[in-house]
């Protein structure tokens, strides 16, 4: 079951078109990373989910159904530029924005000193947003992202702001959040946190989706039949059936060599002839990090 | 409509907790009555204490211990003018009335623009004014005296004119009229309907820029649509004035009631020395004018019209503000659009001196129909009495106009709130306006 499907989605602003028949559906209970240059159009998605905005073409749906106003209650959304209240108390403040979720009062009352007391805010209730840190100021951001308990959570860059420790706090509590139910679409730049929490992925480049699938299969699809290897002995004549790339000399006679293999055999095959010729210390599969993959679709040269 | 009731609230709740609010709220009632309190008690205080010395150089010879200005006291001089001068400045008195030579008999020989008043300090119009009347009422009855006419004569040849004015109602009846009064009230009412838009208009527009700047806005549109966000606000800060007004009236009310009584204490004193039945008639004299001029004007339709026509403003021009809240990212780049919404709002409040002089002009007709002037020039025109279908039509297309300008404002709003960094001018603004959300 996918808690959000968005078929061909398509939106023009007057001189340029910002998306163009993206589909994207995200499964219940994942972690979605929704990955793409600045300017790509990734906001304008979110914006359209979140019934900022609406399609030109398309249609999305939340469970199924059609796109609601009511919908706004079960989503969370945290955009990329932050902002708060500055001259409001931060109780009154969370206490507003869980109203306009279509949270009552006494909900909204309990859940706002559950979470100070978790994120170690709850001194801080009466104070105004102006006199906190930046990073307080972010974690009363989050507090207000989740508080009425989405179903689905929109964090535009969740960790831009925040100390490490911080960016821990939070990357646990979204997991947290996650196990009991929540959704999650991460919008972000930073690879390695895509790497580490989502399954699946999305890519928009230039208005258009250009990738999307499960992180592991955009990994397995970005193979390119590499191996790295470490080697004792210098050797030469592997064949036309591999080139060698790139090779380092290491120290004591040891070497590093990056071997592409050209006509799809198992390694078993290549190791069988590498062992003939060297003394083998390690042998790997070159597989792209995700870092790479961006990169490499940005900068246009898909090396596949 | 619970959305657009939050935004309200916090708007509300906000504002009236501020200390600026509490502050304007009693303060400005009670500094307007203590201005005008304190001016009134230094204006009489300062002619009672200190009496001032003048000098009167008498060459007539008709003004022997005549002057009676209460506030100076008089010395009476001899010798030429020179030694009085000298004298003046030597005893450094505060002036010196000099009186020349007057031939009353021969017409030919008087001049009476010879007389002359000297002094170090530039005298107050009032202080020659005084001085010139009883110079003018001395020469009057000595001149009176030697015509030889019984004075009673003359007493009875004065007339006293009162031109009143009545409005003929539409059913025929006469009704009395009162000209001044009915302008006074015209204009206040339509001044109070001009601050209220400007001091309550850019309240507005700082709101929204505030949520721009702030970049919460972006996080409440996720919640609430724009537009319920924009009537939010319109209605927050719009109830914010409605109770600061009511404030007002409530504590001016009771300020001029406790004042008019001590002034009525004070009265009441005076008038233990004064014969008891001159007071008497003077005090109902008064009262059943007052009473009177108070008839002349329809209060119960101008308080129920006030009271429309002072939203329908608001709403009308607090949308606009609204809308250019959106379009700027700080308070400089606002004053561009500022003005294209301000001309029609002077344009009213200027057009009153002409309204008020003929209140049923073609223009002043045609201004007080005008969604964008009939609030204040209607209010204007309303104590000299309106035909009804002019108001009932003059409120409808009020009402259209500010559902126009709400709808026009809403679809300006929810494209620029979401505008950063944009280049604004009207083109865009109209873009906006056009493009599809």
């Amino acid at each position: 079951m996918n808690i959000l499907e968005a078929n061909h989605i398509s939106k023009s602003y007057a001189e340029h078109r910002a998306l163009n028949d993206v589909s994207i559906s995200i499964p219940k209970q994942s972690i979605f990373g929704l990955l793409g240059p600045n300017g790509a159009g990734k906001t304008t998605l979110i914006r359209i989910i979140n019934q900022i905005i609406m399609a030109d073409e398309g249609e999305v749906l939340i469970n199924g159904e059609k796109l609601h106003p009511r919908h706004v209650e079960i989503i969370g959304y945290l955009p990329e530029e932050r902002g708060l209240y500055k001259k409001m108390k931060v109780g009154e403040q969370l206490m507003y924005l869980a109203q306009l979720k279509g949270m009552s009062k006494s909900e909204a009352k309990a859940k706002i000193k559950k979470w100070l007391e978790k994120l170690n805010l709850t001194e801080w209730a009466g104070q105004k947003v102006e006199d906190l840190s930046k990073g307080m100021a972010q974690k009363i951001q989050f507090i207000a992202t989740v508080i009425h308990e989405p179903q689905l959570l929109i964090l535009d860059e969740p960790f831009s702001g925040f100390d490490p420790v911080n960016a821990n706090l939070i990357k646990d509590e979204i997991l947290e959040l996650r196990e009991k139910g929540a959704t999650v679409i991460f919008s972000t730049h930073r690879m390695e946190s895509v790497e580490q929490l989502c399954e699946h992925i999305a890519m928009i480049h230039k208005s258009e989706k250009i990738l999307d699938g499960t992180k592991k299969e955009i990994k397995n699809s970005f193979r390119s039949d590499k191996y790295k290897v470490e080697y004792k002995g210098d050797f030469s004549g592997l064949g036309a059936e591999y080139e060698l790339l790139d090779t380092k000399h290491l120290e004591d006679g040891f070497y590093e060599a990056v071997i592409q293999s050209k006509n799809g055999h198992n390694p078993n095959h290549l190791l069988s002839q590498l062992i003939a010729k060297t003394e083998v210390h390690s042998f790997v599969e070159v597989i792209p990090s995700v870092n790479d993959i961006f990169i490499s679709i940005v900068e246009g040269g898909n090396k596949k | 409509m619970k959305q657009i009731f939050l935004v309200l609230k916090r708007e509300y709740s906000t504002r009236v907790k501020k200390k600026s609010f509490l502050l304007a709220t009693i303060l400005i009632p009670l500094i307007f009555p203590a201005v005008i309190f304190g001016i009134v008690y230094f204006a009489t205080s300062d002619s009672d204490s200190s009496s001032k010395e003048v000098y009167v150089l008498d060459e007539s010879g008709y003004f022997q211990d005549s002057f009676s200005n209460t506030g100076y006291t008089y010395t009476y001089l001899s010798g030429n003018l020179d030694e009085a001068k000298e004298k003046l400045q030597e005893n450094n008195v505060y002036g010196l009335i000099h009186i020349p030579e007057i031939d009353l008999d021969d017409a030919s020989k008087t001049r009476y623009s010879d007389f002359s008043f000297y002094s170090e300090t530039n005298p107050g119009n009032q202080a020659m004014k005084g001085f010139e009347s009883e110079i003018k009422r001395e020469l009057e009855a000595v001149k009176l005296d030697r015509s030889g006419l019984d004075p009673a004569v003359i007493n009875s040849l004065k007339v006293n004119v009162n031109l009143n004015s009545f409005n003929l109602t539409e059913s025929g009846e006469a009704k009395e009229s009162n000209t001044d009064l009915s302008s006074a009230v015209g204009y206040v009412f339509g001044f109070l309907i001009y601050m209220f838009i400007f001091i309550y208009g850019s309240q507005i527009m700082q709101s929204v820029l505030d949520e721009k700047t702030s970049r919460i806005v972006e996080v409440i549109v996720s919640s609430v649509r724009p537009f319920q966000l924009m009537m939010g606000k319109v209605l927050g800060v719009g109830a914010v004035g409605v109770t600061q007004l009511l404030i007002w009236i409530v504590l001016m009310v009771t300020l001029f009631s406790v004042g008019i009584s001590a002034l009525g204490g004070g009265m009441e004193a005076m008038a233990g020395q004064m014969p008891a039945d001159v007071d008497m008639t003077q005090n109902q004299e008064m009262a059943a004018n007052i009473q009177g001029m108070l008839n002349t004007i329809p209060v119960a339709q101008i308080v129920v019209s006030f009271l429309f026509y002072f939203l329908g403003a608001y709403f009308l021009y607090g949308a606009l503000y609204a809308a250019i809240g959106s379009a700027v990212d700080s308070i400089q780049d606002a004053q561009q659009f500022m003005l294209p919404i301000m001309l029609p709002i002077i344009a009213g409040i200027v057009s009153l001196t002409f309204v008020l002089q003929d209140p049923h002009s073609t223009m002043a007709v045609t201004l007080s129909m005008i969604p964008f002037t009939s609030p204040i020039v209607m209010m204007a025109r309303l104590p000299f009495g309106v035909p009804t279908w002019q108001l009932l039509l003059s409120m409808a297309l009020l009402v259209l106009g500010f559902i126009a300008t709400i709808w026009i404002a809403g679809r300006i709003y929810r494209v620029g709130i979401l505008m950063y960094g944009a280049k604004v001018n009207w083109k865009t603004i109209a873009k906006w306006f056009t493009m599809k959300v």
